[in-house]
């Protein structure tokens, strides 16, 4: 009784559970320039995601998987008749992709042609992500039962908790729920006998254990996190498509004015964050943004944004890469190394980056 | 259905005037007043003949008794003390007059001087010690209240008897104690006299003033060469002098030393003070304040007696309200400034129509393009906030700065420039009149005019003050754009008279019809308001027929037209309604028609935020000012426009990066010039098949070359 009436004179004092604080880019996450001034290796407009299995980098680019070299020439390895929304290599030399966010399937090696729709008598409908456990089975993130993966905006202004994680074992013919009711899943990633799982409408990222236990291993991220991959040196990649700012989280306690939102704006106009921005003098303008002598500050709140965080093998930050408000190399959802780079697929102006990891590591050290 | 009951209640219900109100000073007196009608109101429910005029007249006589020594009491409370005091004096000057008249046997003006004066050196003698040897003034009166109430208690056990026995036959005694005129007492009128007095000492005269002030800080008053000591002892004197006019008059009317005789009056006068809204931080107070709080408390004190309540309780609601007012004084004295700031911005209700969509190559005369892109640039770096720009008939290029001057740029190449003249505020709209004389909008600060020969003068800066507004709206706030007729009057725009000009955004949050245009005429030097309620009214510009100016209103994105003139005289007129952008400053262009800047265009998601105003007032409350959901001005493009408001011709910079924001342009010799308020830059562009001789202040005035 006593907290109901607290959480409602919250919600009407804004304080709380009803504050729009943001966690500020402070420590391991101070803002640099060092994801601006990436290399761009190729153009990919339709990408969704990128991998390597230690030998060739993959990038899912459309409705094709390509293997992509470092001087940006393409070999098409796979084409299917829909959009691949995520792709993993296997150990065993196979490949396993999502195919419009609703199937799973392997392509090449011995289990190929095996495919699942469905998990815990519920189809897929925005697999995001796949990663491959050591036993050989397969772990997916599947963001959304509401949304496709293209409609993830109008998920989180839904304000939507439907999505899962999801446990496919090469023989059976149905998944494992490995968790549920997900405020989007977006990134699998096998650590130990744990997985852990980036929980973007919560900006956080959990580790599942196998009975179910979940645990908080990273909290309160000032962005909204994606895929999250193993780094050779020990510890994570996590990429973020999006950042935070007040008037979002001011916006997402506002359900009349979301539901007008939703009903009568065209979504990339949207009081939202998005991939990329500044396109058009329809998007909404805040108040930072107002170019002043001719310069939009870099610290203003990001409609879209840039950042990759190296974790510690405990799932701390140690150092971050940024593209902040003033850049274009927004909106990153995936990171693979592959022979001494990091590269890095910005959704926002689809591009490949990467980056030499040696100047990286001297970069945290310094 | 909701939409329209929104509408309605946003068009009926002054929801500005709220902050408005509270943010007055008089406030603060007008909550006690109603204190008062509601204690009167109550009483006279309850207690039958309450409010006859024969209660009315005794409670006057006490009131105006005891109104007295709230008075020495406000005094002293405003210039940063207490005085518990009070009561001990009242008995002894009390005493005082009594033993002059009874036992003296002295004719009665000389009792009435020898008991002021005598009031007026016990008041001293706290004034001395808090004033000059700088002790507590809680303390210091504590002590002289225990004082005075011994040598009350001595003096009082030797000639109680006397007094007691004697029975004073004098006229003009009995006048001070039962008398009256018209059924006024005696004492309410002097007490009326006294209390104008003090009104007219404390708002108007110095000495009342350096009260105030030593009330306030005393260490800036201090600093400013107040004679902070002498005043603060003057104030207890005259705390003093005030109690024994009191208790002169309470000695006529019961002509009796009791023991009880101003016993716990202190904290009766304690109550009205803080009661009628004197604060006990000092500073802040007034007569009236005093009068209302002593009417609060003795209605209560006398209708509780009537009640027949027990004199403890009695006493004890007393101090029960003292504690509630105490409370409520520091608490808003603490919390006022964001109390105020919470409540004063409101945003309304603002309809627009469906956005019109210019897009790139969409067919109509709105369409996107890129021609900007190639200005040439001017004072790159150098200049900073040229809202307006204009040239003179020597190609001189003119504009403003944010650093408050006027900058002149020489051609032919733009290249060396100089400070034209210093004003002080930031340069907006600007027009030459027919002897050369640039006239000027200062944002701040009003209508200014710069001479020929350099020399600046104050136009006018304060207009007329209308009725219906409560906040005080006859000085210039945001001047913004001007033109000039062919008789020599000015109009001018005020974008809005509640926000300063740095606030805008929160005047675009409110979308209310803020601002007005006004009209100066040099002939009489006079200002008139000649039109109101507009939203965020912007570029004026005199159209060719001469007897009407086109204005734009920036958040109301439209063109409307004014009649100053002829058979429509009076009349407004819409010329461009529902733009796709918010309109600026408006020009002539050379081949008859205007110029029109759109500074930002408008975005779907503000349209939804202009039609939800509680959506916006939460976003005001919650979200700091730089994340706002604003009006987008960093894309902003030029049109040019016929008298029927028909769209010719649009100039964009779409990638905003040459020339981002565009707030005014002016066509001069076949080149268009552009200013931007936000901009570190003036644009030039070369116009296609323009009139190579057009110079607008020439042209405008007949001076053809």
């Amino acid at each position: 009784m006593i907290a109901a009436l607290k959480r409602l004179g919250d919600h009407v004092l804004g304080r709380g559970e009803a504050a729009i604080t943001v966690p500020i880019f402070d420590g391991a996450l101070k803002p640099n320039q060092i994801l601006e001034g990436a290399e761009v290796v190729a153009q990919v407009e339709g990408a969704n995601d990128l991998a390597s299995d230690g030998r060739r980098l993959l990038v899912a680019d459309g409705k094709q998987i390509v293997e992509l070299a470092g001087n940006g020439d393409r070999k098409e390895q796979a084409r299917f008749d829909r959009i691949v929304t995520a792709l993993c290599p296997l150990h065993d030399g196979g490949i396993a992709v999502a195919l419009a966010g609703v199937e799973v399937r392997i392509e090449g090696g011995p289990s190929a042609g095996r495919s699942w729709a469905a998990a815990a008598g519920m189809p897929f409908h925005a697999v995001n992500a796949i990663a491959c456990a050591p036993d050989g089975a397969l772990v997916v993130s599947d963001g959304s039962q509401r949304y496709d993966t293209e409609r993830w905006a109008h998920d989180l202004m839904d304000r939507g908790a439907t999505g899962r994680v999801v446990r496919l074992d090469r023989q059976a013919a149905e998944g494992k729920e490995l968790a549920r009711r997900l405020e989007y899943a977006f990134g699998v990633c096998p650590a130990g006998a744990e997985t852990m799982i980036s929980e973007s409408w919560r900006h956080r990222l959990l580790a599942i254990a196998p009975d179910g236990r979940r645990r908080v291993v990273l909290d309160r991220l000032p962005v909204y996190p994606s895929r999250v991959v193993a780094a050779a040196g020990g510890g994570f990649w996590l990429t973020a498509f999006a950042a935070r700012t007040q008037l979002v989280e001011f916006v997402l306690r506002e359900t009349t004015f979301r539901r007008r939102m939703m009903k009568e704006i065209a979504p990339e106009h949207w009081i939202a964050p998005r991939l990329r921005s500044g396109e058009s003098y329809l998007e909404p303008m805040q108040g930072a943004h107002l170019r002043t002598m001719g310069v939009l500050k870099p610290w203003a709140p990001p409609r879209s944004y840039g950042l990759v965080i190296r974790l510690s093998a405990e799932g701390l930050p140690r150092y971050s890469l940024h593209s902040r408000v003033d850049g274009i190399n927004h909106g990153i959802v995936a990171a693979a190394e592959l022979g001494g780079f990091l590269y890095l697929l910005a959704k926002g102006p689809g591009r490949v980056l990467r980056l030499p990891l040696a100047d990286l590591e001297k970069e945290a050290r310094a | 259905m909701r939409e329209a009951v929104l509408r309605l209640r946003y068009r009926f219900w002054p929801d500005h005037l709220l902050g408005e109100i509270l943010s007055k000073r008089w406030t603060e007196t007008a909550i006690p007043v109603i204190v008062l009608l509601l204690v009167a109101i109550a009483f006279s429910q309850v207690i039958p003949g309450f409010l006859s005029p024969n209660s009315l007249a005794d409670t006057a006589r006490q009131a105006a008794e005891v109104g007295f020594v709230v008075l020495g009491m406000a005094l002293v409370i405003v210039v940063g003390g207490i005085d518990l005091s009070v009561g001990s004096m009242f008995a002894l000057t009390d005493f005082c007059a009594l033993f002059c008249l009874d036992v003296l046997n002295l004719p009665v003006p000389a009792v009435a001087v020898i008991t002021v004066v005598f009031g007026a050196m016990l008041g001293a003698v706290n004034g001395f010690l808090i004033g000059y040897l700088r002790l507590r003034a809680f303390i210091t009166t504590l002590i002289t209240l225990i004082i005075y109430r011994s040598a009350y208690d001595l003096l009082l056990f030797d000639y109680s008897n006397t007094i007691a026995a004697a029975f004073p036959d004098d006229a003009l005694w009995d006048f001070m104690g039962g008398g009256g005129v018209f059924g006024i007492p005696s004492v309410a009128l002097l007490y009326a006299a006294v209390a104008i007095f003090g009104h007219i000492f404390m708002t108007r005269l110095r000495p009342g003033w350096h009260i105030t002030a030593i009330g306030g800080s005393r260490r800036s008053a201090y600093n400013s060469g107040i004679a902070v000591r002498g005043t603060i002892a003057r104030c207890y004197a005259a705390s003093g002098a005030l109690t024994a006019v009191g208790a002169l008059f309470f000695a006529a009317r019961l002509g009796t030393v009791g023991g009880d005789v101003g016993v716990g009056l202190e904290v009766t006068v304690l109550t009205a003070a803080v009661l009628g809204g004197i604060s006990l931080g000092g500073g802040r107070g007034s007569v009236t304040r005093a009068l209302v709080g002593t009417l609060i408390v003795l209605l209560i004190t006398n209708g509780l007696t009537t009640l027949s309540v027990k004199g403890g309780v009695n006493r004890m609601v007393l101090a029960g309200i003292l504690l509630v007012a105490a409370t409520i004084d520091i608490r808003w004295l603490k919390n006022r400034t964001r109390i105020i700031a919470k409540v004063y911005v409101s945003p309304t209700y603002h309809d627009m129509p469906p956005l019109p969509g210019p897009r790139v190559g969409d067919g109509t005369r709105f369409a996107q393009n890129d021609r900007l892109k190639d200005v040439t640039l001017i004072g790159l770096g150098r200049i900073e906030a040229p809202e307006d720009v204009i040239l003179d008939r020597h190609d001189n290029l003119y504009a403003g700065s944010r650093h408050g001057d006027i900058i002149r740029f020489f051609p032919p190449d733009y290249e060396k420039m100089e400070i034209y003249a210093h004003i002080g505020g930031q340069p907006l709209g600007m027009a030459f009149d027919r002897n050369d004389n640039l006239y000027v909008c200062i944002g701040g600060m009003g209508l200014y005019r710069i001479t020929p020969d350099r020399k600046v003068e104050k136009a006018t800066d304060e207009t007329n003050r209308s009725f219906s507004s409560v906040n005080d709206d006859s000085r210039l706030r945001l001047a913004d754009d001007l033109d000039i007729t062919d008789d020599g009057r000015i109009f001018f725009s005020e974008a809005t008279v509640r926000y300063e000009m740095h606030e805008w955004p929160v005047d675009g949050l409110e979308a209310r019809g803020n601002g007005r245009i006004i009209c100066y005429d040099p002939a009489t030097n006079t200002t008139r308001t000649v039109l109101r309620g507009l939203k965020f009214p912007n570029g004026i510009c005199v159209s060719r027929n001469g007897q009407s100016i086109l204005f734009a209103e920036t958040w109301g994105c439209c063109v409307k037209r004014y009649w100053f003139d002829g058979p429509k005289k009076g009349r407004v007129e819409m010329v461009m309604n529902n733009l796709p952008g918010f309109p600026d400053n408006i020009n002539l262009s050379s081949d008859g028609n205007y110029w029109l800047a759109l500074v930002g265009m408008r975005s779907p998601a503000l349209d939804l935020a202009w039609r939800m105003p509680g959506f916006r007032r939460r976003m005001a409350k919650r979200v700091p000012l730089d994340e706002w959901l604003f009006p987008n001005i960093n894309t902003g493009c030029v049109i040019k426009f016929n008298e029927a408001g028909e769209v010719l011709d649009t100039y964009w910079d779409m990638a905003g990066v040459n020339h981002p924001m565009i707030t005014s342009m002016r066509e001069h010799r076949g080149y268009l010039y552009l200013g931007g308020i936000m901009n570190n830059r003036i644009g030039r562009l070369k116009l296609e098949g323009a009139d190579p001789a057009f110079v607008q202040y020439d042209y405008r005035w007949g001076k053809k070359p």
